[in-house]
């Protein structure tokens, strides 16, 4: 037995999620922080924040480490440690909008009022970064992200076709291409994967439909009615002019199908606009365009959703809370954003827009909503992308299904606190 | 003496089990029949962000003197496991047949699939790639190992993906398909997609069961193939009454580790298919710890998968009990 046990030990057995440490080291700016002590960061892994972790690297000196880990699987290391009963084993981290709702909702956010207030000039920390509830600055955003149309604009113009700003155009748009353009045989690319994708595609569709997620006021399911419907029955109304792999299809697949040359247009997002135009990975360098992703109605708001990104820190931080904001502040400084001015749609205003980025914009100016900030969205997200394959590929009607999520989702959200359970346990304990 | 230094020499691999296995497991259990939730009120609040001020009306924790959120934890008994399983639907019968399946069922039943159709596959192509090295010359032998031994070198995750990338649109594998008219989209349907997985987990562990088996090969006794000749056996025969025998202690091993090994798979449905039509029960509770960001829930699944395992080892575990007493 023993040889088993060891046998399995030594078999291969790889940790999923792409992981990387980095301690960063050197020094030369960041001259005016003086605190000492290690500082420990977390964020998910983007190229933005890459260039951010790099700029960190400046303020590491003897006596003050910094280390910044990216994971894939940030989202949850950060609500664990922010939740944890002890100190939080990271010192700030960078998050999304969605997890920043989470946070500030359960109490866990440090408020950095005093800290904006006292660094605000050094650092020329802008009011329109601020995160504020009630007044309180509980995070520091430094970039945005939305989807936006993605579109060929060569096959546009050679059968003079008008960019789509309804999906209802959209669909029509499509049919004409399949049947007239020989090199496209799926016109449209959208993000249809199981699960997180497919959620936030029908998030675009049904907010952009005007339906509302949660009955008024509370956190009980109302996405189950018939703007759910509509956004299921649009969404399989693209499903002709799709891969047949589109339930398996997410942004890396979208970007490759565009990349190749495959895909006429699509809802994606921005952050993969730069790479269109990477010569190394696509045929199509200088053919692409973006504009707003159409709407779901006749003069409605661009069906996508606004995201910022920032940083935040736990209300039970291990290190001393000023040295943290120093180098955070630092680390998005100015001279960040213009030196990585093409990463990311930064928000300080220094940031000069590239053509990759006029998608986004154009998404915000045709009234593109703010994601969703309620704290429980997430658990009726990540509910309706799990079943929505079982509606897209008719194996449930739509209404079926989105019962089923809601049922689930109000479950969920019962477990955790948000719905008031009906019945009081018996089981309780004290 | 005898016993204590027995315990002297086990005590560092005991204590190891104890921490990294026994330790956690009593965790996850205790884990599952609890639940710890937050006391929410509403609130109204101003908001602002970078898109701009809004009045939100929010779900706020209550916080206690210490400026921490207020938990209720309780004692749930098998609540999450009725959950888990589907059993504490109490919605009609008509709502249920509407319903989607079960997801710790279906994930279960894409497990079994995938355990016990790769193991046949793992074990033959196995067997017949170390009897082949086997049989090449003492030169070749080396180029021949090291290439079997390739998938398995590689990290799942990466092994997966190039299988995703060789199989999705505009993948290689399409593309040669397309010149003889055949069109197939991988990840399209249910049989693919399962299919696609399969072909990993083969691909992947049968240099495993062939470095075993071939291993196997180097201490078949000779004498007895060569009295087996002088018999008149026929190949066919001594394969089947001298090799085979000889080699079933290992095959068992690899039934075993490999009955545990596919039982896990989480990889290639994480890659591959992100869970559509192939959602496996490792997969499941890894989705119910991340999507649903409920440890007391994830536990009660992680604990039945561990059930599951243990049901499907009985049979092997048993006969390799009887082994060893016999051998005692």
């Amino acid at each position: 037995m023993a040889k088993l046990v060891l046998s399995t030990a030594v078999k291969f057995n790889a940790l999923v999620g792409a992981l990387a440490l980095l301690t960063v080291s050197a020094y030369a700016k960041c001259a005016d922080i003086t605190g000492k002590g290690d500082i420990n960061i977390i964020g998910n892994a983007f190229p933005a924040l890459q260039h951010i972790s790099k700029s960190m690297e400046v303020c590491k000196r003897s006596g003050l480490s910094i280390a910044f880990k990216m994971s894939s699987e940030a989202r949850q290391e950060t609500e664990r440690a922010f939740g944890s009963a002890g100190v939080s084993a990271f010192d700030a981290a960078v998050v999304s909008m969605g997890t920043y709702s989470v946070l500030r909702s359960k109490g866990q956010l440090q408020p950095m009022t005093d800290l904006v207030n006292k660094y605000r000039a050094r650092y020329n920390i802008e009011e329109r970064m601020l995160v504020k509830l009630n007044d309180e600055v509980l995070a520091i955003a430094f970039m945005q992200n939305a989807q936006s149309l993605f579109y060929r604009k060569d096959i546009f113009d050679k059968h003079g076709l008008k960019v789509p700003t309804t999906y209802a155009e959209m669909v029509a748009t499509a049919a004409f291409i399949k049947a007239n353009e020989p090199s496209i045989e799926f016109p449209i690319a959208q993000t249809f994967a199981k699960g997180w994708d497919s959620g936030t595609e029908f998030t675009n569709l049904m907010v952009g439909s005007g339906g509302r997620f949660f009955k008024s006021g509370s956190a009980e399911p109302a996405f189950n009615d018939a703007s759910g419907e509509r956004a299921i029955e649009l969404m399989k109304s693209m499903l002709p002019y799709m891969t047949p792999n589109a339930l398996a299809s997410n942004s890396d697949d979208v970007m490759n199908q565009f990349q190749q040359g495959k895909a006429a247009m699509g809802v994606l997002w921005a952050s993969r606009a730069a790479r269109m135009d990477d010569p190394a990975a696509s045929k199509v360098v200088g053919k692409m365009a973006f504009a707003a992703a159409p709407a779901v109605m006749v003069g409605g708001k661009s069906a996508t959703h606004l995201w910022w990104d920032g940083v935040v820190m736990p209300k039970n931080i291990a290190g001393d809370r000023d040295t943290v904001f120093q180098v955070l502040m630092e680390a998005l400084g100015e001279d960040t954003t213009r030196s990585g001015n093409d990463t990311a749609i930064w928000i300080r205003s220094v940031y000069r827009p590239t053509r990759f980025a006029g998608g986004v914009l154009s998404s915000a100016t045709a009234g593109a909503p703010i994601w969703p900030t309620e704290p429980f969205f997430g658990l009726a997200h990540s509910e309706i992308g799990k079943i929505l394959p079982e509606a897209l590929t008719g194996r449930l009607t739509a209404k079926a299904a989105l019962d089923a999520a809601a049922r689930a989702y109000a479950r969920t959200a019962t477990e955790q606190g948000f719905i008031k359970p009906t019945r009081v346990s018996t089981h309780s304990q004290p | 003496v005898k016993t204590k230094t027995f315990f002297q020499f086990i005590a560092p691999s005991l204590a190891l089990m104890l921490v990294l296995m026994a330790a956690p497991l009593v965790m996850t259990g205790y884990l599952s029949v609890r639940n710890c939730s937050l006391q929410m009120e509403l609130v109204k609040a101003q908001e602002s962000t970078p898109f701009g001020e809004q009045e939100i009306l929010s779900h706020q924790a209550k916080l206690g003197s210490n400026g921490k959120a207020l938990q209720t934890c309780e004692f749930v008994g098998l609540d999450y496991y009725r959950k888990v399983l589907g059993w504490s639907d109490s919605s009609s019968a008509e709502t249920k047949k509407s319903a989607p399946q079960n997801e710790f069922l279906g994930a279960l039943q894409f497990t079994l699939i995938y355990v016990f159709v790769t193991l046949p596959f793992v074990l033959g192509i196995g067997f017949l790639l170390a009897l082949g090295v086997n049989n090449v010359t003492q030169k070749l032998k080396g180029i021949f190992i090291s290439a079997s031994l390739l998938p398995f070198i590689i990290t799942p995750v990466v092994a997966a993906l190039s299988i995703k990338w060789l199989f999705r649109d505009n993948g290689l594998v399409p593309y040669l398909l397309s010149h003889v008219g055949i069109q197939v989209f991988w990840m399209a349907e249910a049989w693919s997609a399962r299919l696609l997985i399969i072909i990993y987990g083969i691909w992947h562990v049968v240099p495993f069961a062939f470095i075993v088996l071939y291993a196997g090969l180097q201490s078949v006794p000779q004498d007895s193939l060569e009295a087996a000749t002088i018999d008149g056996a026929s190949r066919w025969q001594k394969m089947r009454y001298v090799t085979l025998p000889h080699l079933m202690p290992l095959i068992v091993f690899l039934s075993l580790i490999h009955l545990m090994d596919a039982y896990r798979v989480f990889e290639p449905v994480m890659v591959l298919t992100q869970g559509a039509f192939t959602a496996s029960v490792q997969y499941l509770t890894y989705f119910i710890l991340l999507q649903e960001n409920n440890p007391y829930k994830a536990s009660a699944a992680a604990v039945l998968t561990l059930i599951g395992i243990l049901i499907l080892l009985i049979p092997l575990l048993v006969k390799t009990y009887r082994e060893q007493r016999g051998g005692q």
